[in-house]
C-alpha cells in the first residue's frame, strides 16, 4: 500500500517535470523568434517622469537591443542608411524640443570587414529635452529605427515609447 | 502487486513521453537554428509553383515573372538600406554574366518605401533605388514596391531573402540572409537543372 502510493507520488511529480519540459521547450522557441524577428529593440524605463509645466526638462530614455543585433545609429556613415529617431506626435501634451543620441560604436560586418558602419548594440540612452503643460499626459512617443544581423537585416520598425509624463 | 504494476507502467510511459518531447524540442531548436544561419529549408518550398507576379521596373515597365519561363530565375529581394543586400549584390552580377548564356536571369526586386500618393516623395523614392542601381552596376531587372508581393513569399521579414526558380517556373531553393557565392552558385545550377 505504501509503496503504491509512493509509485502515485512519482508519477505525479514526473508528469510535472514532463510538462514543465514541454513549456520550457516551448517558450525558448517563442522567446527566440520574438527577439529576433518581433522585438528588436524594447524601451526600458522610465515609465513615468515629473517635469516643471512649461519648461523644459531633460529625461533619459533607456533601450535594450537583442543580443546578436544592431541598430544604425543616429548618424549612420551611408546616405541610405535609416537613422534611428526618437519623436513625440503632436498634440500630446508634451513636446520634443530636441533629442541627444549617444555616439555610434564602429561596427563592420564579417562578411565585409572594409565596410565600417556606426550602430548601437546592447542597451543606449536618449537625452530627450521636453517641455510639458500642466496635468497629467499619457505620451506615446516613437522610436524608429532598422536593425540588423551580421548576414541580414529586418525592416525599419517604429515602437511605442509609452511614458506618463507629469507637469507640475 | 496489481497496483504496482499500473504505476511502473505508468511511469514508463510518462518516461516515453518526457524523451519523445525532448526529441521534437531538439528537432524544432536544430531547425529554427539551420534557417538563422541561412541554410534552406528546401524540403518546405522544393517543387512548388514560384508565387505569379507582375512588378513595375524604374521606369515604369511592368515586368511579370511569366515573362521568364523557360529560363531560371533568382528572385532577389534586397532594399538600399540594407548593407549585406550591398555585400551580395556584386556576386549576384558576376554570377548572372557568368550564367546568363545557359537561360539565367536575375530580377531584383527592392522593397524601399513608395509613397505612390506623393509625386515628389515617389520621385525621391526611385531615385534612390536607381543610385543603388548604378552603383552596383546591376545588369539585370530591377522592379520596385516588392513589399507589395511579399506575403506569398514568407513576409520577407529578413533582407536579403533569395528564392531560386527553375525553367518550369518551380522553386527549387530559397536563401535568407546572405551566405556566400559559392552557395548562391550551387542553387543557380539546381535551378539550371545542373547536379
Amino acid at each position: 500500500m505504501i509503496a503504491a502510493k509512493k509509485g502515485i507520488r512519482m508519477t505525479v511529480a514526473l508528469a510535472l517535470i514532463s510538462a514543465a519540459a514541454l513549456a520550457q521547450g516551448q517558450r525558448s522557441l517563442a522567446d527566440r523568434s520574438g527577439r529576433s524577428a518581433s522585438k528588436p529593440v524594447e524601451y526600458l524605463y522610465p515609465e513615468q517622469v515629473t517635469l516643471p509645466a512649461g519648461k523644459p526638462g531633460m529625461v533619459g530614455l533607456h533601450f535594450r537591443i537583442a543580443p546578436g543585433l544592431h541598430i544604425n545609429s543616429h548618424t549612420p556613415r551611408e546616405e541610405e542608411l535609416i537613422p534611428t529617431t526618437f519623436s513625440i506626435p503632436e498634440g500630446s501634451g508634451v513636446r520634443l524640443e530636441g533629442a541627444s543620441y549617444p555616439p555610434g560604436a564602429e561596427f563592420t560586418l564579417p562578411l565585409e570587414p572594409k565596410t565600417k558602419l556606426s550602430v548601437y548594440t546592447g542597451e543606449f540612452v536618449v537625452q530627450a529635452r521636453m517641455v510639458a503643460t500642466a496635468g497629467n499626459h499619457l505620451v506615446e512617443a516613437r522610436l524608429r529605427y532598422q536593425a540588423c544581423e551580421n548576414n541580414s537585416c529586418m525592416p525599419p520598425k517604429t515602437i511605442t515609447v509609452a511614458i506618463d509624463v507629469i507637469g507640475k | 502487486m496489481k497496483r504496482n504494476a499500473v504505476v511502473f507502467t505508468a511511469v514508463l510511459l510518462i518516461l516515453a513521453f518526457v524523451a519523445w518531447a525532448g526529441w521534437v524540442n531538439f528537432k524544432a531548436r536544430f531547425k529554427s537554428s539551420s534557417q538563422a544561419a541561412g541554410q534552406p529549408s528546401a524540403s518546405a518550398v522544393q517543387g512548388k509553383p514560384a508565387p505569379a507576379f507582375t512588378l513595375e521596373d524604374l521606369s515604369g515597365k511592368k515586368v511579370s515573372l511569366a515573362d521568364y519561363r523557360g529560363k531560371a530565375v533568382l528572385i532577389n529581394f534586397w532594399a538600399t538600406w540594407c548593407t549585406p543586400c550591398a555585400i551580395e549584390t556584386p556576386w549576384l552580377v558576376e554570377l548572372r554574366n557568368q550564367y546568363a548564356a545557359q537561360g539565367f536571369e536575375v530580377l531584383g526586386i527592392s522593397v524601399d518605401d513608395i509613397d505612390r500618393g506623393d509625386p515628389v516623395k515617389l520621385k525621391e523614392e526611385k531615385q534612390g533605388i536607381a543610385r543603388f542601381v548604378r552603383k552596383m552596376q546591376m545588369p539585370y531587372p530591377v522592379l520596385i514596391d516588392g513589399d507589395s508581393i511579399g506575403q506569398p513569399y514568407g513576409g520577407l521579414d529578413v533582407l536579403p531573402s533569395s528564392f531560386f526558380v527553375d525553367r518550369n517556373g518551380n522553386l527549387v531553393a530559397e536563401q535568407m540572409g546572405v551566405t556566400s557565392k559559392e552557395d548562391i552558385e550551387a542553387k543557380i545550377k539546381r535551378a539550371l537543372g545542373e547536379r
